[in-house]
Order: C-alpha cells, then structure tokens, then sequence
C-alpha cells in the first residue's frame, strides 16, 4: 500500500514535471523542470531495487548533463525576441509525431500482454553490475577508457592554443 | 574466469605505451619532442616482437567468448603495425607543421593502431564496435589536424559527420543481431543463424552491419566522404586511411560473414558482388576527371574496394585467402604512392597534378617510384598489384560470377587510363620550374623497400602464399 502510494506520487510528479517542461515559456524553466523529471525518475528506479542505475541518473542525467544545459543557456543569454523568431511550429509537430508513435507503440505492447511479469526485478546493485562487467565484460570495458582517453586527447589538442 | 594474458600481450603492450606516449608528451621539453617519432617507431617494433613470439607459440584462443588470437588475426595485425610505421616515416617532413602538437599526434596514431589490433582478433559485436570506434576517433582528429587550414577542418567535419551517420548504421544493426541471437558474440550469433528460423528483422541486423563497415572500406554507396576527406586531410592521415582503415574495414567484415553468419553466405555473397561491381565502376570513373592526386587516389582506393568485395564475394575460404594477398599488395603498392606523394607535396607545395609535370627530371626517383606503385595499382605484369588482382578474378571465376570479372578486367583498363595521364606528366611535360629535390635517408630506405617488396610479390608469390595458406582461416 505504501509502495503503490510512493509509486504513484513519483510517477505524478514525473508527469506534471514533464509538461512543466514543455509547456514553460522560459528556458531555464523547462531545465529545472527537468531537473525534477530525473530525480523523480531515479526514485522510481530505487522503489524498482536498480539502486546502480538511480544513482547514475542523478550522478550523470541531473548532476553532469542538466548543468551543460544551464551553462549553454546562461552563455547563450537568449532575448525573448530571439525565443521568439525560433520556429516553434515544426518543432512541436515534429514533436507530436513522435508522441503520436511511442504511443502507439506502447498501446500495441500492452494488447499484446505487456512486458508485466516477464522480467524480474534485476539485481541493480552495485556489485552485480562491477561482477557482470569485470568478468564476462573486462576487454570491451578497458577499451571503452581508451576510447575515451583518445577522444579526450583530440578534443583537447584540436583545441588548445598555440603557445609560442 | 582467468583471462591468459600472454595473448593479449600485443594490445596490452600497445595500451601500456598509449600511456608512456602520454607522459613523454607531457614531460619532455618541447626541443627534444622532434624524437618522439622515435618513440612511437620503438613501441610499434615491440608490438611486433610480441606478435612474432606469439606465432611462434601458435594456436587458436578465444579469450573471454570475444577475441580471437589465431594466425589469422596475427597475419594482419602484422600488416597493420607495417602500416603504422611506414605511416610515421611519412609524419617527419610534415612534422613541422603541427609545432606543439606533435606528442598527440602520435598518441592517436597509436590508439588508430590499437583499434586495428583489435579489430583482427575481433569475434563479438561489442568488440567489433569499440574496435572500429577507437580506430576512427583516432582518425576523426587527425584528419582535422591541419587546423589553420580550411580544407582539413572540412576533411575532419566531413568524415566526423558522415562516420557518425555509419556508427550508427552498425549500432543499429547490432542491436537487431542481439535481439535476434540474445548475445553479442559472434559464436551464439553464428549458432542462431545455424537453428533457424531466421527472421527479416535479423537479416536486415546483418545488411545495416555490413553498411556500417562499408563505410570503412569506403564501398559504393558508402563512399560519399572519400574524394573530400582525401584531399583535406594531412597526407600521412591519408594513408593510413587508405590502407590501415580499409583493410581494418575488410578484416572486420571477414570475421563478421564468416565468424557470425556461414551460413547466410548466399545472401551476403550476391549483396558483396553487386556492391563491388558498383564501387569498381564508380571509382575508376570519378578518377579520370580529377586534378589533384589525392582526390585521384581517393577514388583509386574506391575502386580498390571494389575488388577486395569482389574476392570477400566467392564467399569461400580461398576468396579469403585472394583478399588476403590483394591487400598486402595493396599495403606495399598504395603506401610506396602515399611516401612519394608526402615527399612531393612538401618540395612542390601543393598536390595539384600540375605540379607533377616533369617530375622525372626534378627527382627521377620519385617519379620512378610513382611510376611503378601506379602500374602495380593498376594492375600491370609483373608487380604485386597484378598477381593480387588475378587471384581475386580467379576466385571469382571459381564462384560463377563471370560478369562480375568482364567488369573488373574493364576497371584495370580505365585504372591505366587516368595512372598513365599522370605518368605522362611526370615523364613527358615540361616542369614549371629546373629545381630538383631528393628524399632524406629514412624516407629513401623505406621507399625503396617497398617498391621492391611490389616487384617482389610481382615476381616471386609463393613464401607469401604459403604463409597466408597457412594463416588464413577466417
């Protein structure tokens, strides 16, 4: 009982945030709007016992992301008029098309019996993640820092002022 | 689960001196930074010392489901260490240009060189996409090295965008092949292709992964970044792109038809052999226009992955073993060109082919050197690049495709077209200016090893084809 009352007073919020974001007028407020969106959603995650991937999503989503999206912002400076001139239309009927899609795609999976019962909760520690990932996963997983390691180095050497 | 180090010891040495290239860069004073060509020169020749001692400790290891150690993988990650240290003898003269950048410079050629490590040994979807992703990050960056200049800018932008757009391609044909198989390695793909039934969502997974890493291999349709990306970029980056990442490309794609999907052959045979016959066609036609050589040779590389498809195409082990040649004819042939065309395009300052006239006489041996890398690519007896072309014609013979090979015998003949125009310039038109130049001692030394690995392998195949014989089991 407690749980479904948790459960709906996360996924509430989650929601009225979600047309918060859409529907405000400024920028900033559809970021911090957002910013509610993810940690409603990471306690969702933990109500679900995927504690791992909860705190990635404040870590990475509201902590990492949301913030470059308020320096872009605050950089950018926008003026009203400028908000204006954006042309909103396409946007939102693109956005109403993909809307339109995901729903249909999520009435067909629920006709068809739904994803309900066919996953466990998964084990969301910690530890089964670093098991999974360190044992049956260690070469992709040592690679992917290489990966970053090289797209760090470019980035910063495209990038860097002469000094001479 | 304990993982046998021993045979990671190649692309574990290599992780280990991406970092020691790291700190060089960061501690050495900035002087003495003109040796780190040196450095990257000295790890590539350990890497290959390793990969020696494990040929002669031999076997087949597939270490954690998803990297295959085998004479195959060894065969090429040799010729990609090649690759690589032909590569950094051609960074000396352009060297001077990128002044303090030279340190991360070779720190991306080296992680350019572990991608391609691990794409030989590549045997799950997961590797397969980290592999081909570190490989062209590299690349994405140094193609833009140049950064005061507008045309590697371009380049870089070019190939960032269009590389995306084909990374994602393969990531999605990647997650239809899992959702099909329910794993990333290529043993469970190949056992749910082998059981049946198979679905068109699974074989619509494979062809997007084949767009992705035609991509690399720079096959029509998927060309559209080669001639811009070739003429923008530095000319050393070039040539890794042309042989290091093409064959990187082929390599990928053999383990994945032949590791993933037997038994899928006649599918992935018909589609190879329609898309060669394209990229043949289109390469050698968009070449004959051009007016610069590296935008010529970027459609000459084109038209090279036309016969490489042609030869993955019969779609048995000895088409592998027909590729397998034509690319280390390829590999001497195309770098001996790339090492001339550094060297001329410092002296001339510019890879115009106006230039190039009457280059014999301002520096015989690099026209004689350009001369006998274009015939070979052309595909003229007795040099590698004919042997190599024959053998995949032959192979494509053995599979029925005669069309197929009247297409590719009417290629060589329009390849010698456009290679002989440039000939001619060198050796008949009068040069804009009397001044001659020559190569330094390394770049001489390497050109000349080259040139006399394609009259080599023109003459003398069988120690490479006992070796490949021996090596190539896809």
């Amino acid at each position: 009982m407690a749980e479904n009352i948790c459960f709906f007073a996360f996924a509430g919020l989650t929601l009225l945030a979600a047309c918060t974001v859409v529907f405000a007028r400024q920028p900033l407020y559809s970021v911090l709007s957002l910013l509610v969106v993810m940690f409603s959603l990471a306690a969702l995650f933990v109500m679900l016992g995927a504690y791992l991937v909860a705190a990635l999503q404040v870590l990475l989503y509201a902590g990492a992301v949301l913030v470059l999206f308020l320096f872009v912002m605050m950089l950018l400076n926008l003026e009203p008029e400028a908000l204006a001139r954006m042309r909103l239309f396409t946007l939102r009927g693109a956005g109403l098309v993909v809307g339109l899609a995901i729903a249909l795609l999520l009435i067909a999976i629920v006709r068809r019996g739904g994803l309900a019962g066919t996953w466990q909760a998964a084990e969301g520690t910690v530890e089964s993640l670093g098991t999974v990932l360190l044992r049956y996963y260690v070469l992709p997983f040592e690679l992917t820092s290489f990966l970053i390691l090289a797209a760090i180095i470019g980035a910063v050497s495209l990038a860097k002022i002469k000094h001479h | 689960m304990t993982i046998p180090l021993p045979w990671l010891s190649v692309e574990l040495f290599a992780c280990a001196w991406i970092l020691v290239l790291l700190a060089a860069d960061l501690l050495l004073p900035e002087a003495r930074k003109a040796s780190l060509w040196l450095w990257t020169l000295a790890g590539l020749g350990i890497c290959a010392i390793l990969l020696a001692g494990q040929a002669i400790a031999g076997g087949h290891h597939l270490i954690q489901q998803m990297f295959l150690v085998d004479p195959f993988s060894r065969f090429f990650k040799a010729l990609f260490l090649g690759t690589a240290a032909v590569v950094v003898v051609m960074t000396r003269p352009f060297g001077r240009h990128l002044a303090g950048r030279l340190g991360a410079f070779y720190l991306l050629l080296f992680t350019a060189v572990l991608g391609m490590l691990v794409l030989a040994s590549v045997h799950d979807l997961l590797m397969l996409f980290l592999g081909l992703e570190l490989l062209t990050f590299s690349l994405y960056i140094m193609a833009a090295y140049l950064r005061t200049e507008a045309r590697s800018i371009e380049a870089g932008m070019k190939y960032l965008i269009l590389g995306s757009l084909s990374s994602g391609f393969l990531v999605y044909g990647m997650a239809l092949l899992y959702g099909f198989a329910g794993s990333t390695h290529f043993e469970a793909i190949r056992h749910a292709f082998e059981v049946g039934p198979v679905p068109p969502i699974a074989v619509a997974g494979l062809l997007l992964v084949m767009a992705g890493l035609g991509f690399k291999i720079a096959a029509v349709p998927f060309h559209l970044w080669v001639p811009d990306v070739y003429e923008g970029a530095p000319t050393p980056v070039v040539a890794l792109l042309s042989v290091g990442s093409k064959t990187a490309g082929v390599v990928a794609l053999t383990r994945l038809l032949f590791g993933a999907a037997p038994t899928m052959a006649g599918l992935w045979t018909n589609v190879l052999a329609g898309l060669s016959a394209a990229t043949m066609l289109y390469g050698n036609l968009g070449a004959i226009p051009q007016t610069n050589i590296k935008r010529l040779l970027g459609y000459s590389s084109i038209g090279h992955a036309g016969y490489l498809l042609m030869g993955l195409s019969a779609g048995s082990q000895s088409g592998v073993e027909a590729v397998s040649f034509y690319l280390v004819a390829y590999f001497v042939s195309n770098l001996a060109v790339f090492l001339a065309v550094t060297w001329a395009g410092e002296q001339l300052g510019s890879d115009e082919l106006e230039q190039y006239n009457g280059l014999s006489k301002r520096s015989p041996f690099l026209a004689a050197a350009l001369f006998i890398g274009f015939l070979s690519l052309a595909g003229v007896p007795p040099l590698a690049g004919f042997v190599g072309k024959l053998f995949v014609m032959l192979r494509a013979v053995e599979s029925g495709r005669l069309w197929l090979v009247a297409i590719g015998a009417v290629n060589v003949a329009i390849s010698l077209y456009y290679y002989l125009m440039v000939i001619k310039r060198m050796y008949l038109d009068a040069p804009p200016t009397s001044t001659t130049f020559r190569l330094d001692r390394l770049a001489t030394v390497t050109l000349s090893l080259l040139l006399l690995g394609v009259l080599w392998l023109g003459i003398v195949q069988e120690p490479l084809v006992r070796q490949i014989l021996v090596s190539v089991r896809p």
